[in-house]
């Protein structure tokens, strides 16, 4: 027992040194490039934790991910390249205000319905391919990335002639009503209540997919689809299911960012937490239970990127492009599957032949 | 270190391996420490058991894998091994037991790829197929040049993966296990080629695992043993059992079995079963066939002949055109694979990590994959992880499964321990009918046994098993009944006896005689 | 189906066809060399990116459009050497290393011209160069057939001229071999003596290069700007050609074309007074469709 403990942290300390030589590769000459290097890493390292509204910011940053990521989870994990989570999370956002604009329900129950709402709604981009898959054989990888872009602007359609707010200056919606917006954990922050739905949604992720049948089946279906066939699981059925599921929670993620940290309706382009989520996934080595941690840690990225855009002039698209790093460096099977490493890991646990 | 005899031919040797060590990144030792010699000209037998480290050993000669320790002595010169054109340079090649042909290129294609005769930019196609057709008459096998490989039979590819080895000026030539897919005539056919190869100067190394081919082909032999090296001798100086204790190290308990004719309820019964596809080897026609409950019918034929289509009619893969079945008096001509399942079929598919389990999911998660409902195992929805775990140790002690964990990875284990553990899972099924598809192919000689005592036991206990496989030696030690295929048909029922030899089988395998 | 055959026959409106079929067909042809290969580019939409950013950057620099498309042609080649050595080097995973390239490039690029320009949305600031259009001599004068076959963008002609030079590149010579060799079967490949790494970076800076051609093409064609996540999912729509063309050069030439009769014949239509974002997504949807007809009817024919 210790000793696997013991193995998985040295798994675990891989992942850590290796996200660190990434960050320090890239920062480091960022850094240099201006007048003050030290200010700069500073800020990007310690500045996210700095200040309460900065730490509620990693939490705000890391919970429409940590959605987006337990989407992208279930669907690769049942063996699906679906890319749709980021038009699920724009449609879902869409939807979700749309639905509070003009359904107009009050009381305690508009913010959860308009969740529902733009779950539903956002579904639909992870479905479509799917579906088409599933049925057709249509290479979901490539119809999913094109039909992003085609519910975008029929998204942008839908806003510009149904939910446009005409008073308003530029395009958006209508102010969201204050039944259907999400409750503020943290004075001082933007913490709202989509913070908790995303932790359970992740807890009850990993559950469902370690602790009970129909998440062995789609581990199964996901990793072996022979193997599966050959035990006579219905394949189109879990597959599809996955699908449905991990479009629903792509839009609710959506739903959640748009209800607890905007007053209106105003992406005219999509957002990318949907692209970010795929790196949480991968991190999280699409395991529910670590998504959090994952999510937690780019928001932390996020955050320092913002503080390096607005106080020093360092723009935070650098982000953009150490979390891409990471993505890739965590994958790296010369490092993850180094015959050494693994050696290492084999006498820990003592499996060396003797 | 090496026992060679002092009138071989030419003793100049011309491949030394000096003190090879490989081992693979997951921990495995293939290799550990390997010496020795070939003399020029000759045909000599690398031998052993399945993991004994001989396909290592001849990849890392053919350059596609590096040894860990150790070097290659060329006519006397240490060689840089371990890059992809290292063969080609110095003129080595290799037969590869699961051929190297692209199927999607013609066979010219396929031969000339990586020396390709140019035209300026271009390849010169016509004289590519030149050199193909002098190729083909100079070594006398005969091959259609612009034919896509993928049309080809069995027994036609390995000539044109033969004459692929021999394009590139070759003086040593490796066959690794090339009778596996051949029967007994072509066998015998290669055998002479590869003699008369010798004869005009060739060095021939053959690796196998049936010691009386080696018999038959070679004049000397290396064996090794879990990766190690056991010996080098001239196949005359040595016996038989001599060369066994060698392979095996110490005597292994051969199943025995006794064949009877069983007098059990029909299981299984295939009437004018015929399937409609473009894949020959799914092909069957007319073909009908009953299986009684405690027998072990044996499915012998040329790969390809339509044991697939018989395999995959059985469990739901493939709608038959026409023709009906039925099991235990149920018509299973529409079913799925999960009808044939829950009826009760178990089935140990060929590919074990395609098919048979999930590689990268743990032991336990293997052991109850497909036991859906089952209230041992859980409560609702959610798995019972204290039995399930107990029941995961049961199987693996009853099946004497080596393993490091229950939590680990398949792939953690060797061949022939993933497959107990899956032969584990099917057999706590309790089947009516079981399926064992080429179920002890690459498997130590030890689990193999094994494995044969549980399908006899699973046999005993009243299910009916069909046994597919390449191995006739296997197939004629455990059937009650041989059924030999040809082209999609049956074209022999034998019941097992003495009388019944793999050289008895050879003519029907080879659809030149036809029992019914 | 007759706004279908006006479209062709008017050469306005044919001169608009192949000005949207362009790009598609360059980056097509770019995942086409890539995933024959056994490489998927799924970073093509990166590449573009990089490639129009290159292009405006160098050509406002030194003042030639010229060496602004080599510079663009050189460093996409660039990243697609990058990449097979994250790939096969580091071993890191195909798509996710694609669709890091998308990312870093989306990221990349905005930095980089907020750097130049100091500016994250346009590069108006930058005056750069536009490539030319050209007429062929003596085609031009003939009447029907002149207006409608010359006069285009050059980098329409080289796209066009591409399709037969890929075609031969993949069928006819020894490298196109290896590399089909290499896509369809790597391990046998192997044996035949071929490195698969070095094909397979080959093939992946050529898809660069094409990727690069595509994206100067957006910022340097007709327009003279570049702005930010200008090629919209071009590169994506690249991909979808590529399978539509089933792996085949001229089959990449024909999905393209497909694709940019349906976006052209949405253009026209929004003069109709339909909603311009309706327009928008024609060209999103009709892959998806097309494709999905397309594989279902394939997999059909194979079930006997």
């Amino acid at each position: 027992m210790m000793r696997s403990i013991l193995a998985s942290l040295v798994q675990l300390a891989t992942t850590v040194l290796v996200i660190a030589a990434v960050i320090l590769v890239i920062l480091v000459p960022l850094s240099l490039s201006q007048p003050d290097p030290g200010a700069v890493l500073f800020a990007f390292l310690l500045g996210p934790f700095d200040s309460v509204r900065h730490i509620g910011n990693i939490a705000e940053a890391a919970t429409p991910i940590a959605l987006t990521g337990l989407a992208s989870t279930v669907i690769f994990r049942a063996g699906m390249f679906n890319l749709g989570t980021e038009g699920g999370f724009f449609l879902g956002g869409l939807g979700a205000a749309a639905f509070a604009v003009m359904v107009g329900i009050q009381g305690p129950l508009a913010a959860p319905l308009a969740i529902l709402a733009g779950a539903c709604i956002g579904s639909v981009a992870c479905i479509v391919p799917g579906y088409l898959r599933v049925r057709h054989g249509a290479p979901e990888m490539v119809t999913s990335l094109v039909f992003n872009f085609a519910l975008l602007f029929a998204g942008l359609l839908f806003l510009s002639y149904v939910l446009r707010d005409p008073t308003a200056g530029a395009l958006t919606s209508p102010k969201i009503p204050a039944d259907a917006r999400l409750d503020r954990l943290l004075q001082g922050t933007r913490l709202n209540s989509g913070a908790i739905i995303a932790v359970v949604a992740c807890i009850l992720g990993g559950i469902w997919l370690f602790a009970t049948r129909s998440g062995l089946n789609t581990r199964i279906v996901g990793s072996s689809p022979g193997f599966a066939a050959h035990l006579g699981l219905p394949i189109t059925r879990i597959t599809m299911a996955t699908q449905v599921v991990g479009g629903l929670i792509a839009g609710m993620a959506g739903a959640v960012e748009v209800l607890g940290l905007y007053t209106r309706f105003t992406w005219v382009s999509l957002p990318g937490l949907g692209w970010t989520g795929i790196i949480v996934a991968i991190l999280a080595r699409e395991n529910p239970f670590l998504i959090i941690p994952a999510a937690l840690f780019l928001g932390y990225l996020q955050v320092g990127g913002d503080i390096l855009g607005r106080s020093m002039d360092v723009p935070s698209e650098i982000v953009g492009i150490l979390t891409a790093a990471i993505m890739v460096a965590v994958t790296a099977k010369i490092i993850f599957e180094n015959p050494r490493l693994l050696r290492a890991i084999r006498s820990i646990k003592q499996q060396e032949a003797k | 270190m090496s026992v060679i005899g002092p009138d071989m031919a030419d003793t100049s040797s011309v491949i030394a391996f000096d003190g090879i060590s490989k081992t693979y990144p997951n921990g495995t030792v293939a290799l550990s420490t390997v010496s020795f010699e070939i003399p020029k000209g000759t045909i000599h037998a690398i031998c052993g058991e399945n993991g004994a480290g001989k396909s290592t050993l001849m990849k890392i000669l053919f350059g596609l894998e590096a040894p860990s320790a150790g070097r290659i002595l060329l006519d006397g010169a240490p060689v840089e091994a371990g890059a992809p054109a290292f063969a080609a340079t110095h003129g080595i090649g290799m037969v590869h037991q699961h051929f190297s042909l692209i199927p999607a290129l013609t066979v010219t294609e396929n031969i000339i790829l990586g020396h390709e005769p140019r035209k300026g930019v271009l390849i010169d196609r016509a004289e590519a197929r030149r050199q193909v057709t002098e190729l083909s008459a100079r070594y006398d096998l005969q091959v259609e040049p612009d034919a896509p490989v993928s049309t080809l039979s069995v027994a036609a590819q390995q000539k044109v993966e033969i004459l692929k080895a021999l394009a590139r000026d070759t003086r040593i030539l490796i066959l690794d296990e090339p009778t596996a897919v051949l029967s007994p005539p072509e066998i015998e056919e290669l055998f002479n080629r590869l003699r008369g190869l010798r004869d005009a100067g060739m060095t021939i190394l053959f690796i196998s695992h049936k010691l009386n081919e080696v018999r038959a082909l070679a004049q000397s032999v290396t064996v090794l043993r879990g990766g190690r090296l056991t010996g080098t001798v001239a196949l005359r100086d040595v016996p038989d059992d001599k060369i066994m204790e060698m392979v095996m190290g110490h005597a292994v308990e051969v199943a025995r079995r006794e064949h009877g004719a069983a007098n059990g309820e029909t299981v299984l019964s295939l009437k004018s079963v015929s399937t409609r596809t473009r894949e020959p080897a799914d092909l069957l026609h007319e073909v009908s066939v009953d299986i009684r409950a405690g027998e072990i019918v044996g499915i012998a034929g040329v790969d390809g002949s339509g044991q697939r289509g018989l395999v995959s009619v059985m469990s739901g893969f493939l709608r038959p055109g026409s023709g009906s079945i039925a099991f235990n008096g149920q018509d299973m001509t529409r079913a799925d694979s999960h009808a044939w399942r829950h009826a009760g079929l178990a089935y140990l598919p060929a590919d074990r990590f395609a098919q048979g389990g999930a590689p990268a999911l743990s032991l336990a998660d293997n052991a109850i994959a497909g036991t859906d409902g089952n209230k041992d195992l859980q409560t609702g929805p959610f798995l019972r992880r204290g039995r399930i775990a107990a029941r995961v140790r049961g199987m693996i002690k009853e099946f004497n499964v080596r393993s490091f964990g229950i939590y680990e990875r398949l792939d953690s284990l060797s061949g022939g321990n993933a497959q107990k553990l899956i032969a584990a899972r099917e057999l706590a099924t309790k089947p009516k009918l079981l399926i064992a598809d080429q179920p002890t192919r690459g498997i130590d000689v030890a689990a193999a046994a094994f494995l044969h005592r549980r399908l006899d036991e699973a046999a005993r206990n009243g299910a009916a098993v069909l046994l597919v496989s390449a191995d006739l030696d296997e197939l004629l030690r455990l059937s009650d009944r041989v059924l030999v295929f040809f082209a999609g048909r049956i074209v022999a029922d034998l019941p097992n006896g003495p009388s019944l030899t793999p050289a008895a089988l050879g003519p029907y395998m080879l659809g030149l005689e036809n029992a019914r | 189906m007759d706004a279908f055959f006006a479209t062709i026959a008017d050469p306005a409106l044919f001169a608009t066809v192949l000005r949207v079929m362009t790009p598609l067909l360059l980056a097509g042809l770019g995942v086409l060399i890539s995933d024959r290969a056994g490489v998927l580019n799924i970073g093509m939409e990166g590449m573009m990116l990089v490639g129009a950013l290159t292009g405006v950057l160098v050509s406002a620099y030194t003042g030639n459009a010229w060496l602004g498309f080599l510079a663009a042609l050189i460093v996409c080649g660039f990243v697609g050497w990058v990449m097979a050595l994250v790939v096969n080097g580091l071993g890191a995973h195909l798509i996710i290393t694609g669709i890091a390239l998308n990312m870093a490039a989306a990221a990349g690029t905005t930095l980089v011209l907020f750097f130049a320009t100091g500016d994250k949305g346009m590069s108006g600031a930058l005056k750069s160069e536009v490539l030319p259009n050209v007429g062929i001599p003596f085609i031009a004068d003939i009447p029907v057939l002149g207006p409608l076959v010359s006069g285009h963008h050059i980098l329409t002609y080289l796209a066009l001229l591409s399709v037969p030079l890929v075609s031969i590149l993949m069928l006819r010579t020894p490298f196109g071999l290896r590399l089909r060799a290499v896509g369809m079967d790597p391990k046998s490949a192997a044996t035949a003596g071929i490195s698969v790494k070095r094909v397979q970076a080959a093939a992946l800076v050529l898809s660069g290069v094409f990727g690069g051609a595509a994206g100067a093409y957006l910022s340097m064609g007709y327009v003279s700007w570049f702005a930010s996540n200008m090629t919209a999912g071009r590169g994506f729509i690249a991909i979808a050609v590529e399978v539509m063309g089933m792996g085949s050069a001229w089959g990449a030439l024909a999905a393209s074309l497909i694709l940019a009769v349906a976006e052209t014949a949405a253009i026209t239509m929004q003069s109709l007074g339909l909603p311009h974002e309706l327009m928008q997504m024609i060209p999103y949807v009709v892959p998806i469709v097309v494709l999905t007809v397309y594989v279902s009817r394939r997999r059909a024919r194979q079930l006997v």
